[in-house]
């Protein structure tokens, strides 16, 4: 299935932006400004539909002219590109955008063509299929793995790097025991937050050349 | 506006193909598809999260109400989007360096492509049919594919030696623990910011 | 790509094509004053100029030049030209800092203060076999200075070779044997040395294509490097980085013998993890466990070897100093990722060697003026430094940096692989900290004669 890989979805979706005659909206402009102000770290909406490895929204102006004696065309209207990366089937995760963050999918696609809104979910998800465009080849690098389980594995790695570097050269029975110690406080460790702000690390930790 | 997520870089780009040659483009991606060995090096590579080709014909543009115009196209599209990590250049230079008889299968059908070689024009190429992100998002942002991979690894290997570890007598221990930390020794790199886009 | 590149030798600078090995040297960086005069003594200083062509006797003395942008801007190039350099060139080092990651202790505020104030036009270069015949030479391009009123001395840069019972040796200030692996390239007529060209599909080894170090011919990817309007003032001209690199030589040591004591290989082996060669020089590729000094002693073999049997870093560590610098087929492929990301270095040490076991202090002067020649800053050494130095992600090191001369602030870590055997466990040295900070530098670009006459005489035309 072109869309997917191991357990990845790949969702393409170009939605026709709505053009206006009124002079003092113009869709697509307004839609970027609410794409820029969006946050993009663990604030962000895609944070909130947790099973987003990667999302982006784009608004396509237009197709590209390569130039003579490439014909010159132009798209009638705008769209809007939606490409995004997540586990597990394609309902479930519309179905999450709907009920989880109405607001971001209510102030993006109500700048789209016959958005029918979020009071019928099964009507959004049929919407959003009418705009989906299958993928004809779908690379994923790992494609058997949920963002909780890589997010998961990059926790344990920063920590196992640190008890590392805290017991080398010390004797086997303290390691042993720190060891253990470890296990626990790892298997007891809450879900590590997707979107990027690792809750150990400081800002000043993020930019330490700046001393 | 801006393509880049911590480690990782939004890439979009739309080129034309003239409609007789979009089954050709589907044939060859049929078979990488159908050949996973294919993709060799570009797993070997190492440096994409998550790309995608996506071929639209002319007249399969979402069309969803009377009053939207019909789109009235001459071309047949391939629209390419990548998560990838790295600089623009680097990305660049590294496939058109190792993979560009892959570049060129994909690209060539596309109206006015230079060629992958040499990278200048090539460059040129992608940055005239580029366009940029508004919004992008990334789940784990410190992290590249290769430290994902390497995460990934590690955490395998712990949970094995986990079984044991807390049973072993600490010589028995001090054995295991050595043995383990030789296995995941090279995954141990630090995650963290990328280096500043060039 | 023509193998039988034939280079007019004459009109290339010598330091371009051969490491003089010259004990000595002094940089004379300056300014140039008004932009007639300078160019009066721009010509006389051709008179010295030593070129790349062949010595039946080496000279007592090598004199040679290069500019900044800004320079040939005092120069009065025509504008055109002045904007046809390369971006990076233009902009200058200072301005690259957060690509080089010359931030925090690195950072400009931290520089000398001709290179704080970006106030350095000229490199003007004097090699010398002797420390009187330095002198000596450098006074008569100072007097010609003062009689062409065409240049000012901001300020001389010393730098010799370590000597160690009297004798020149090509050590450092940290105790390594430097000067190994620069690369070969096509046309340059020195002996091809196994090792430093790229690596071929049947594993020998070949010089790499002329452009990758010279302007005007096809580099590696089969085109030409992005060069200055007229052909004749870039061809045969290249560019350089110099970075005054300060060593924090008691640090280091104290580092080590620390860290020494704790790994079971002992000190010389932990040395020699942290660079991927013993301070001998042996290769810990060839040779993990022991120095090895007939390899050091026999060029066939002290830069001949590669990485790709060795991919979990037993031999030479995955992040070890000389895998980052060139990391030949350790990415696979070849070889190919890296064949467009090679420098040829020039440096020499600065400061007044102290030895090992005597009491030595941080703020010493000490340290390494480092000097590297690539046709592209941008694609070679900016790119070196910025992703394979300072960062890991290519060599699967993550975030971390080299260990010698990465700008960890402190906090930085390294991974050296080892085995199983506690004789030879994984050793992790965290919370790194500067063992060298960066003093100042700039790009400069180093002419031909051709150019320089063409500089001289004022008749640079855009086309």
């Amino acid at each position: 299935m072109a869309n997917q890989s191991g357990h990845i979805y790949g969702l393409t979706i170009l939605s026709p932006i709505l053009e206006s005659n009124r002079l003092d909206i113009c869709h697509a402009t307004e839609l970027r400004w609410y794409l820029a102000s969006l946050p993009r770290n663990h604030t962000s909406p895609f944070a909130q539909v947790s099973s987003t490895h990667f999302a982006r929204l784009v608004v396509m102006d237009d197709v590209v002219f390569v130039g003579a004696p490439a014909r010159e065309e132009h798209l009638k209207s705008r769209y809007l590109v939606f490409e995004t990366n997540f586990d597990g089937d394609l309902n479930r995760y519309l179905t999450r955008m709907a009920v989880e963050i109405p607001e971001l999918v209510n102030s993006v696609w109500k700048h789209c063509v016959g958005y029918p809104g979020l009071a019928d979910p099964n009507a959004f998800i049929a919407y959003m299929k009418k705009c989906q465009i299958e993928t004809t080849f779908f690379f994923a690098d790992v494609n058997d793995k949920t963002v909780q389980q890589n997010l998961k594995a990059l926790q344990v790695q920063s920590a196992l790097s640190r008890f590392v570097e805290r017991n080398q050269g010390k004797p086997a029975s303290e390691v042993q025991k720190s060891f253990g110690v470890l296990l626990k406080r790892l298997a007891e460790a809450p879900d590590p937050l997707p979107g990027g702000i690792d809750s150990e690390k400081t800002a000043a930790e993020d930019r330490p050349y700046d001393r | 506006m801006t393509n880049i997520n911590g480690k990782a870089y939004a890439m979009n780009a739309i080129t034309p193909m003239k409609s007789w040659k979009t089954p050709v483009l589907r044939g060859f991606f049929f078979i990488l598809g159908a050949f996973p060995f294919l993709q060799a090096s570009l797993k070997n590579l190492s440096f994409i999260h998550f790309a995608r080709w996506v071929i639209i014909r002319h007249d399969q543009f979402p069309h969803l109400s009377a009053r939207q115009p019909l789109e009235d196209l001459h071309y047949d599209y391939l629209i390419f989007l990548s998560n990838f990590n790295g600089t623009w250049n680097q990305y660049i230079d590294a496939f058109s360096a190792v993979l560009s008889s892959g570049l060129n299968a994909i690209w060539r059908w596309s109206e006015k492509f230079p060629g992958s070689v040499p990278v200048t024009p090539f460059k040129s190429y992608i940055a005239q049919v580029q366009f940029e992100t508004d919004y992008y998002y990334n789940a784990y942002p410190r992290a590249a594919t290769n430290d994902v991979k390497a995460a990934l690894r590690l955490q395998s290997a712990l949970n094995n030696f986990a079984k044991t570890s807390q049973t072993l007598s600490p010589a028995e221990f001090e054995t295991a623990y050595l043995e383990f930390i030789a296995q995941v020794q090279a995954d141990l790199g630090s995650t963290g910011m990328a280096p500043v886009g060039t | 790509m023509t193998d039988s590149t034939r280079l007019d030798v004459t009109d290339i600078q010598g330091f371009v094509l051969k490491g003089y090995n010259f004990p000595y040297a002094r940089y004379l960086f300056l300014e140039l004053l008004h932009a007639r005069d300078a160019q009066i003594f721009i010509g006389q200083v051709l008179q010295y100029l030593t070129t790349g062509e062949r010595w039946d006797k080496k000279p007592i003395t090598t004199v040679n030049i290069a500019f900044t942008h800004r320079g040939l801007l005092s120069l009065e190039l025509p504008e055109p030209t002045l904007l046809s350099f390369p971006v990076e060139f233009q902009q200058g080092m200072r301005a690259r800092g957060d690509i080089l990651y010359d931030t925090g202790k690195n950072s400009p505020e931290h520089w000398d203060p001709i290179w704080r104030e970006n106030r350095v036009h000229v490199w003007l270069a004097v090699n010398a076999q002797t420390s009187a015949a330095l002198d000596h030479q450098c006074n008569v391009l100072l007097q010609m200075m003062d009689q062409t009123r065409g240049a000012k001395l901001l300020q001389p840069q010393d730098a010799s070779a370590v000597f160690i019972d009297g004798k020149p040796t090509s050590k450092e200030h940290f105790g390594y044997t430097d000067g190994f692996g620069n690369p070969d390239f096509k046309g340059a007529e020195r002996n091809c040395v196994p090792g430093q060209g790229k690596l071929t599909m049947d594993g020998n080894w070949e010089a790499l294509a002329t452009g990758e170090f010279l302007l005007g011919y096809a580099d590696e990817s089969g085109e030409l490097p992005v060069a200055p309007i007229p052909h004749l003032l870039a061809r045969n001209g290249t560019f350089m980085v110099y970075r005054k690199m300060h060593q924090n030589v008691a640090t280091f040591r104290n580092f080590l013998e620390e860290q020494g004591r704790v790994y079971p290989g002992g000190k010389e082996k932990l040395a020699s993890k942290f660079v991927g060669r013993w301070r001998d020089g042996t290769p810990a590729e060839i040779s993990p466990d022991h120095p090895d000094p007939a390899v050091v002693a026999d060029n066939d073999r002290n830069t001949n070897f590669t990485y790709g049997n060795d991919l979990n870093g037993l031999h030479c560590p995955l992040g070890a100093h000389i895998r980052r610098g060139n990391p030949r087929d350790a990415f696979g492929f070849n070889g190919e990722l890296v064949n467009r990301r090679r420098i040829m270095r020039r440096g020499l040490p600065y400061g007044a060697y102290v030895p090992e076991g005597l009491p030595v202090r941080d703020e010493d002067e000490h340290g390494i003026i480092f000097m590297a020649l690539n046709a592209s800053l941008f694609r070679q050494f900016e790119f070196v430094q910025q992703q394979w130095i300072e960062y890991g992600n290519d060599l699967h090191q993550g975030n971390d940096k080299d260990l010698v001369i990465g700008n960890h602030g402190g906090q930085g870590k390294c991974v050296l692989q080892g085995t199983a055997d506690p004789q030879n466990p994984p050793f992790l040295c965290a919370n790194l900290p500067n063992f060298v900070q960066l003093r100042g530098g700039d790009y400069f670009f180093v002419p031909s004669l051709t150019a320089l006459q063409m500089m001289a005489s004022g008749t640079v035309d855009p086309r």
